[in-house]
């Protein structure tokens, strides 16, 4: 599905979150999707702009992946240099096709605080797309969610849990579901501490 | 537990086993080594073609709907190359980071199936939550094993943990709180059995 259909008359400078089971495409300059799609020679020649170490280095990677081939990179690296390169061609569209999936919790931090400064200071559109958007709660402005051919709807953040129930269930969101279903009232939460407080609260209540 | 392969100082049990690795490695090489002994190797990496499933997998897995599917997303043609390679003698299959991509329905559909046919499963991954999965956790950073033993051993060093970047699992880490608490007295590692002895 075209990524500039999808984004069509909303507001900018927000960070969207976008669910469905599509593949993206776009022919449209303004726009970078960032996958760990695979280039032609070295990282050097592929990114080859003056920006070259700076964009690297807002990627959590550095010069020591300069003369790296693709098939030499991880993954992980990979995506982190499509961003690189989506940032030196000033693209105003970001959309990060499962680009979670190789991260470790402190890089995720990182990349959130990231997505929150491009949003602010460089201008940009952010779109996360993945299965499981638990994570990202915290910085969505929207939700969007797609079928092969359209947008069949946009949610707020807060109804999640509710509309997406065929989605990816969040490990906190399967243990909130168990006590749900053993008659308890609890809400949903997203961080643990939050869960483990209700639960005590729950706890303290029936003595 | 049997020595099945040892493979750039990591030691493949013949143990359900997750390898937890950070993000630096580049697993090409275990991935060719793996094929190169007989293993069912499953990447992310696009195939040409589209392997055929035999109709029992679909209808096992709930997958009908992608038998006659038209323009099938990275997704479904992942589902396709797994539930393909089901029908295949190989005993040990090898799962590259590719888990993650999955839904958690098939995700569990497809761990259990593969261990109800005795064969081994092998899953990288960067996903501290996978690491529930499978029942032998190793841990790999630079090139080197870190930890190893019971994922119910190795899940519990929390500082070890967290300088690699990995946070605990979920489970791991409300159950962590709640024994602080006084609400249970022991660690758990299955949804169910913690909320079970929460409210009996």
């Amino acid at each position: 599905m075209e990524v500039a259909k999808i984004i069509e008359n909303r507001e900018i400078n927000k960070i969207y979150g976008l669910i469905g089971n599509i593949n993206l495409t776009t022919n449209n300059k303004n726009i970078g999707i960032i996958t760990s799609g695979k280039f032609k020679g070295s990282v050097k020649e592929y990114l080859n702009s003056p920006k070259t170490l700076s964009s690297l280095k807002m990627v959590l990677l550095n010069e020591s992946v300069l003369s790296k081939t693709a098939n030499e990179c991880s993954i992980c690296e990979l995506k982190k240099i499509s961003l690189a390169k989506a940032l030196i061609e000033n693209k105003k569209y970001l959309v990060f096709n499962f680009f979670e999936k190789e991260l470790n919790y402190k890089e995720m931090n990182y990349f959130k605080r990231l997505w929150n400064r491009l949003i602010n200071d460089y201008q940009k559109t952010i779109i996360i797309f993945t299965n499981d958007l638990t994570n990202f709660l915290d910085i969505l402005y929207e939700i969007i969610i797609v079928d092969k051919y359209q947008v069949i709807n946009t949610i707020l953040k807060k109804q999640y849990f509710s509309i997406l129930k065929d989605t990816n269930e969040s490990p906190i969101q399967e243990i909130i579901n168990i006590i749900k279903a053993k008659g308890k009232n609890i809400e949903d939460y997203i961080e643990v501490n939050d869960l483990l407080k209700a639960i005590y609260r729950l706890k303290e209540q029936e003595k | 537990m049997h020595e099945l392969y040892k493979l750039n100082n990591k030691t493949i049990y013949d143990k359900n086993t997750t390898i937890l690795y950070t993000s630096t490695f580049n697993y090409i090489e275990d991935a060719i080594f793996f094929i190169n002994n007989h293993c069912v190797v499953i990447t992310k990496e696009r195939d040409d073609y589209l392997p055929i499933v035999k109709n029992e997998y679909y209808e096992l897995f709930d997958e009908l709907e992608l038998k006659n599917k038209q323009d099938l997303t990275e997704i479904d043609k992942l589902k396709i190359k797994i539930l393909s390679s089901l029908s295949s003698e190989n005993k040990i299959y090898v799962f590259f980071n590719v888990l993650t991509y999955l839904p958690n329905k098939f995700k569990t559909k497809l761990v259990n199936y593969i261990k109800s046919q005795n064969k081994i499963i092998i899953n990288y991954t960067t996903d501290i939550e996978e690491t529930l999965l499978l029942e032998y956790l190793i841990v790999f950073h630079n090139e080197k094993i870190i930890m190893e033993g019971k994922k119910e051993y190795v899940l519990q060093e929390e500082k070890i943990l967290k300088k690699l970047g990995f946070n605990l699992p979920s489970i791991v880490e409300l159950s962590i709180g709640l024994k602080y608490y006084g609400l249970v007295n022991k660690i758990y590692f299955n949804s169910k059995e913690l909320v079970d002895s929460l409210w009996k």
